[in-house]
């Protein structure tokens, strides 16, 4: 027991007396924080509109407001014909287009369905899918403002509306500001990135500078020695989980939901997992900068097929199952539903426990290539 | 009681196979060593030297043969092997980022060296070692000869009884390697047995006994002395400012039973009979060159036992 707590005195007395790792440590999270956190923004915000109102009636005119009074739409370029408006959206003058045929209040007052063209510029996917949903939602609520009016003249009626009135909110994050949703994620990034990383290589450079061999024949056994190399920087990837959390709490302001405590125990389970990889790299590795890429090829993948980015449920099913075996989508649930949701210890156990398999399957194989590395 | 003092040994080892995959690394070992003894192991790169220190250490395990190291087992009594040896690899293997008693007081942790004794050991070590004007300084920044030194000390911390020191003056000034054998020999006299391995022949003459490696093999072993006597033929050696050109003179004789090996500035010719040596000597003067009869070194031995070797494998 003593000479794990000397090998972990040793490694913090190497990692503070490396100026890059100091930086490493103290640096890149912020400078992911802040990166992330403002420059990554999928919010919706001023998507320009151009209306092409042919109808020219009060209700047209009260649909084409609806659709410029809302917080998201800007007014685009005016056009003259519908063809204007594809023109519009080719040339990138506009990003969604409404056309209002001049039949529409005449199908309305007749009780017949009313048609409206909707185009949406496809380039940036994420924005036009959003946009074209917002702009549904737009087109429905004065349809059901429409059914409303109507029913308010019949008095029969008029009583059970107010049950049945429907409205959207959006839960966990009102405004749907993308920052609420990275910042937590980015959290887990910094927690993974000091853990795996910084393992992986501080195993791979005792052995390019040959003191591996040298620890080999003093006493300590290859546990010790795992547990001396893992030790340290669990204890900085805590530190860096306190620190993030703080960051996001205090700076961008993004309300911590659930129990500190889950977030220390699940960090717990995944620290199994990333520490092992770290080990596992290591004992693949003959350089630190073969160690760094490893880690790093495994990262990227991980990071890519977490949901960091992009919604799992959007990937294709073969990718969805693969998902499964990443632990970084299962605590970037598990963190994301703390912050956000205020999930509970049950609410995480989906989350929690295929993760804590595959810390064992993981740190499991590292000790046993380590022995075999070593020896 | 006396017959126990009389048994004791500090390394046993007997009949050790080593193969990775095709190369056979250790063609069957066989050593003896006693306590308070250098015993050198002498022999080219790729001899099979490390190899044999590594299964010592139990960091690798012998295909066939067997280890007895201070009465224990490596392969099966790992860890009391280890609290009572030394390893230096032939590497240079100290944290370059830590300082010279940072290093030290590490494996003194490591070792679990109780306080008492580091207080004890280290002034002395560090006095022997002439590294106490160093102390603070990083291992990173040392000379060659001083990185050694500590890397010794750091071995000896916690008072091993055996010293597996694998090529440790690789590379080494010969200023530091005189002084670092000097240090070994004052450990020796003091009583711990030392192992050590080396590819330069001066040092084999400092060893109390030594072998001979050659393809995991050895050729020869015994005290120096006994080593040279096996040598068996005669040797001179020739001095000249044009050194290259009586060595072709020589070759030019084209007798058989003579050798001629450069040794530095100088020529060393290995014959067997009279006859042999008036027709060098003829030679020699016809070049204006200096002659001498001299004693056979390990390196002349070593040399003409390969060559030996050599001509039975023809």
């Amino acid at each position: 027991m003593k000479a794990i707590f000397y090998l972990v005195q040793k490694e913090f007395r190497q990692i503070f007396r490396d100026h890059m790792m100091v930086r490493i440590i103290f640096l890149l999270p912020l400078l992911q924080l802040f990166i992330f956190g403002y420059a990554v923004n999928n919010d919706l915000k001023d998507v320009r509109i151009s209306i092409l109102d042919q109808d020219n009636s009060v209700e047209s005119r009260h649909l084409a407001d609806a659709f410029l009074n809302s917080s998201l739409f800007i007014p685009g370029p005016a056009a003259h014909s519908p063809a204007d408006l594809d023109d519009l959206i080719y040339k990138g003058k506009t990003d969604i287009t409404l056309w209002i045929p001049n039949d529409y209040s005449s199908s309305l007052s007749v009780g017949q369905e009313a048609q409206v063209g909707i185009a949406v510029d496809g380039k940036n996917s994420n924005l036009g899918g959003r946009a074209g949903g917002y702009a549904m939602a737009i087109i429905r609520q004065e349809g059901q403002r429409l059914r409303d009016a109507r029913m308010l003249d019949n008095p029969l009626l008029r009583a059970k509306m107010k049950e049945i009135k429907t409205a959207t909110r959006f839960f966990y994050n009102p405004e749907l500001v993308s920052r609420t949703y990275m910042v937590p994620g980015i959290v887990v990034l910094v927690v993974t990135i000091i853990s795996g990383l910084l393992t992986g290589m501080a195993v791979v450079r005792e052995n390019e500078i040959g003191t591996l061999e040298q620890l080999m024949v003093t006493p300590i056994t290859s546990l010790q020695l795992i547990a001396g190399k893992t030790i340290p920087f669990m204890i900085l990837a805590f530190f860096e989980l306190a620190f993030a959390t703080v960051v996001a709490v205090l700076w961008f302001k993004i309300p911590i939901a659930g129990s500190l405590w889950l977030l220390t125990g699940s960090s717990l389970v995944y620290l199994v997992v990333t520490l092992g990889s770290g080990i596992l790299a290591s004992t693949v590795s003959r350089t630190q900068q073969q160690a760094m890429f490893t880690v790093w090829f495994f990262l990227v993948f991980g990071i890519l097929m977490s949901g960091f980015f992009y919604p799992i449920e959007n990937m294709p099913m073969a990718m969805q199952w693969l998902t499964y075996l990443n632990p970084l989508r299962y605590f970037l649930s598990i963190v994301r539903g703390l912050f956000l949701k205020g999930i509970t210890l049950s609410d995480s156990l989906p989350d929690l426990i295929p993760m804590a398999l595959l810390g064992i399957i993981i740190f499991g194989a590292a000790i046993l290539r380590f022995r075999k590395t070593v020896a | 009681m006396i017959a126990e003092v009389e048994t004791k040994r500090a390394l046993t080892i007997r009949n050790l196979h080593k193969s990775f995959g095709e190369v056979q690394a250790l063609r069957g070992v066989d050593i003896q060593t006693k306590p308070g003894e250098i015993f050198g192991i002498i022999g080219p790169d790729g001899a099979g030297k490390t190899t044999l220190m590594r299964i010592l250490c139990g960091l690798m395990v012998p295909d066939v043969g067997d280890v007895d190291l201070l009465g224990f087992d490596p392969v099966t009594q790992t860890h009391e092997v280890r609290e009572r040896i030394g390893y230096m690899p032939q590497r240079f293997s100290l944290y370059p980022d830590l300082s010279v008693v940072e290093n030290l007081r590490f494996f003194a942790d490591l070792y679990l060296v109780s306080k008492e004794d580091v207080a004890q050991n280290e002034p002395r070590l560090m006095d022997f070692s002439r590294l106490q004007s160093f102390r603070k300084r990083k291992a990173g920044a040392l000379s060659g000869g001083m990185k050694q030194k500590l890397a010794l000390i750091c071995t000896l911390i916690h008072t091993p009884e055996l010293l597996i020191l694998d090529e440790p003056t690789f590379g080494v000034d010969p200023v530091s390697r005189q002084e670092f054998w000097t240090i070994l020999r004052d450990l020796a006299n003091d009583g711990l047995s030392i192992i050590v391995t080396t590819a330069y022949m001066d040092e084999a003459q400092l060893c109390d006994r030594l072998a001979l490696m050659h393809h995991g093999k050895l050729i020869t072993q015994g005290t120096p002395d006994e080593v040279t006597r096996a040598f068996g033929k005669r040797l001179l050696e020739v001095r000249s400012p044009d050194i290259l050109r009586v060595r072709r003179g020589l070759d030019a004789l084209h007798l058989p039973g003579i050798n001629v090996h450069r040794f530095g500035a100088r020529l060393h010719v290995v014959y067997e009979n009279d006859e042999q040596e008036e027709a060098i000597r003829l030679t020699c003067h016809g070049y204006g060159a200096e002659l001498e009869e001299i004693a056979p070194s390990v390196e002349d031995t070593f040399v003409a036992l390969l060559q030996d070797q050599g001509e039975e494998a023809v």
